[in-house]
């Protein structure tokens, strides 16, 4: 696509976001707000796995610690949601930084295991600290805003998301994008040109379980019910699942695998649970036939891939 | 004194059993170089299976066990073949595949077997009076003795008989082995499939006791990969020593200071491994 094209593209895609809720239900504005969700941690889960090539399987734990810290701030101190998300977001970026230390010299699977471990672990306490989690219940906690308001919780999150894309955006094409690529292809090349693979992966890491945190946080005072599931294994597949089918590695693909692939729960979800066993197959295909996801149909054949 | 007995011997009976399921993992592992993100859901789908055979088609318990590991034996190497040979050289492309065919597969066996519990008959039935102190199950002991000799005839095979050596042979150089006659696709393939078929060794053995149901199978994969990291990725003789000390270590945790913390232990002592001595107990300086 060309740059102008880019930009039109954008500005289309600006005022559908902004338009979306004057035409929406009830209903659908939820279903938006949730693709938003998605669309946060996907792109986040995306600048790990698709630009350094680390798979971590604890971005579902660091969306539910943002949750849980800020949810418990608000409850036992009184502190308004807008401050306890930061709160939330700052408390995942530390855990962040400390896994990342910790696993991310190991490397590639060793990573994957670690964090997998960190996630069930939370997930363990969560469930068992009842007097402070209320474990499966689910914590209730005050809504985003003084007022109770769908569109207004909409417009913030839709803000904050376009805020977070655009510096997503920046950040890839920048020279620590630059370099994320440069580690994942070609981990010993890189080092003998002076980078520092460790720290680079690492900051990569930080920044992924930062974003992760921030949308959990935002998303649980906007359900005003967080429950582990938030923390679970299966947000953690769905969240996989919408990089992979729209496309690992590329912007524009985490963006489009989360509203498909959320759209689409909602029209299937009078089935049951079916859902997660179609998204499942749908990617297991996307993996074996289609490499590249859904941004890779967009590429003729024959064409190099840009990156 | 008596309880601390009984928590050791059913300590030792899961470490037995987890070394089983965990070497499953490490051969794959150490032959392909990708860890099997589904081996829960193997382990889980011989339990149906030998559920199913025992007491859907009425066939004798231990024949019905013997087909079940011989069916997730033949669909490892229908995965093999379908959905990881393409992947090789890239660990997250079989990374993220066999995450993706967990969570498949237990959607899947929620939608065929229900989220009920599902037992295959025992194979013995009665007790034994141990150290003259406490009774314990047949059956448990069945799986004790069973389980130890799977281990003990995988280490015959991997180490004596011309498979084994080519397995080796993959494991340590797979362009030298190529050069030198031996077929790595072939190796792969049935790496793969023993890898499952060990999984769903330990899944006969254990789920006349604890039933399945579509979810133990976090769990299991959990353990395995524990154990593995545990003993050293790719170190078989690792892999035993590091199931036997996570069985122990669940099982006196879980009696002695909080049951629901369970399988937490687990974590913490592979969080710790990780950061003492990245490639484990018994594992080598490469991988």
């Amino acid at each position: 696509m060309t740059h102008r094209w880019t930009q039109v593209f954008s500005v289309v895609l600006f005022f559908l976001c902004v338009g979306f809720p004057f035409v929406a239900g009830e209903y659908w504005l939820h279903t938006g707000i949730l693709c938003l969700f998605y669309v946060m941690m996907a792109s986040s889960w995306n600048l790990l796995a698709g630009y350094t090539g680390q798979v971590s399987f604890a971005h579902a734990a660091f969306a539910g610690m943002g949750a849980y810290v800020s949810g418990l701030a608000a409850i036992h101190f009184h502190v308004p949601p807008l401050l306890g998300v930061f709160l939330g977001t700052a408390v995942a970026a530390v855990l962040g930084l400390l896994l990342g230390i910790l696993c991310i010299r190991m490397g590639g699977i060793y990573l994957s295991l670690t964090t997998l471990a960190f996630s069930e672990m939370l997930r363990i306490i969560v469930d068992n600290e009842y007097e402070l989690t209320r474990g499966t219940m689910g914590l209730s906690v005050p809504f985003l805003l003084p007022a109770y308001s769908k569109t207004a919780a909409y417009f913030l999150m839709a803000a904050v998301t376009l805020v977070l894309l655009y510096a997503i955006h920046r950040l890839v094409r920048s020279d620590l994008g630059t370099a994320f690529r440069a580690v994942q292809n070609d981990e010993t090349a890189a080092a003998s040109l002076g980078l520092h693979v460790v720290r680079i992966r690492v900051v990569a890491f930080v920044i992924s379980s930062t974003i992760a945190g921030l949308a959990g946080a935002l998303y649980g005072h906007y359900h005003q019910l967080i429950t582990p599931e938030i923390l679970s294994l299966n947000l953690m597949f769905q969240v996989l699942a919408m990089t992979v089918i729209g496309g690992l590695g590329t912007f524009a693909g985490p963006i489009i695998g989360a509203v498909f692939l959320q759209f689409l729960s909602e029209y299937i979800r009078i089935y049951g649970q079916i859902h997660v066993l179609v998204f499942g197959l749908v990617a297991l295909a996307v993996c074996r036939f289609a490499p590249e996801g859904l941004m890779g149909l967009r590429r003729r054949p024959g064409r190099l891939s840009p990156s | 004194m008596q309880d601390f007995l009984l928590y050791t011997t059913n300590g030792l009976l899961l470490g037995v059993i987890y070394a089983l399921s965990a070497l499953g993992v490490s051969l794959i592992v150490g032959i392909m170089n990708v860890i099997n993100f589904s081996h829960g859901e193997l382990y889980v789908l011989a339990g149906y299976f030998s559920a199913l055979f025992a007491r859907g088609l009425g066939l004798p318990v231990t024949l019905a066990a013997l087909l079940a590991v011989i069916m997730v034996f033949i669909f490892g190497l229908i995965l093999e073949r379908v959905l990881l040979r393409n992947t090789y050289g890239n660990d997250m492309a079989s990374l993220i595949i066999t995450f993706v065919l967990s969570i498949v597969l237990q959607n899947a066996y929620l939608l065929i077997f229900g989220p009920y519990p599902q037992k295959p008959p025992g194979w013995v039935t009665g007790s034994t009076h141990l150290f003259g102190l406490f009774y314990y199950g047949n059956q448990r002991l069945a799986a004790l003795g069973v389980g130890a000799v799977v281990i003990a005839a995988l280490f015959v095979v991997i180490k004596k008989t011309w498979f084994g050596k080519t397995v080796r042979a993959v494991a340590q150089d797979r362009e030298m082995a190529a050069m030198l006659g031996v077929n790595p696709t072939m190796v792969n393939m049935l790496s793969f499939g023993t890898g499952c078929a060990l999984a769903a060794a330990a899944g006969v053995i254990l789920s006349p006791i604890f039933p399945v149901t579509p979810t133990v199978s976090v769990g299991v994969s959990l353990t395995a990969f524990i154990v593995v990291v545990l003993g050293g990725m790719g170190s078989l003789t690792g892999c035993v020593v590091g199931g036997l000390v996570l069985g122990l270590v669940q099982n006196l945790g879980a009696a002695y200071v909080s049951s629901g913390y369970k399988h937490f232990f687990g974590f913490f002592i592979l969080l710790l491994v990780l950061v003492v001595r990245p490639t484990g107990l018994f594992g080598q300086k490469q991988l």
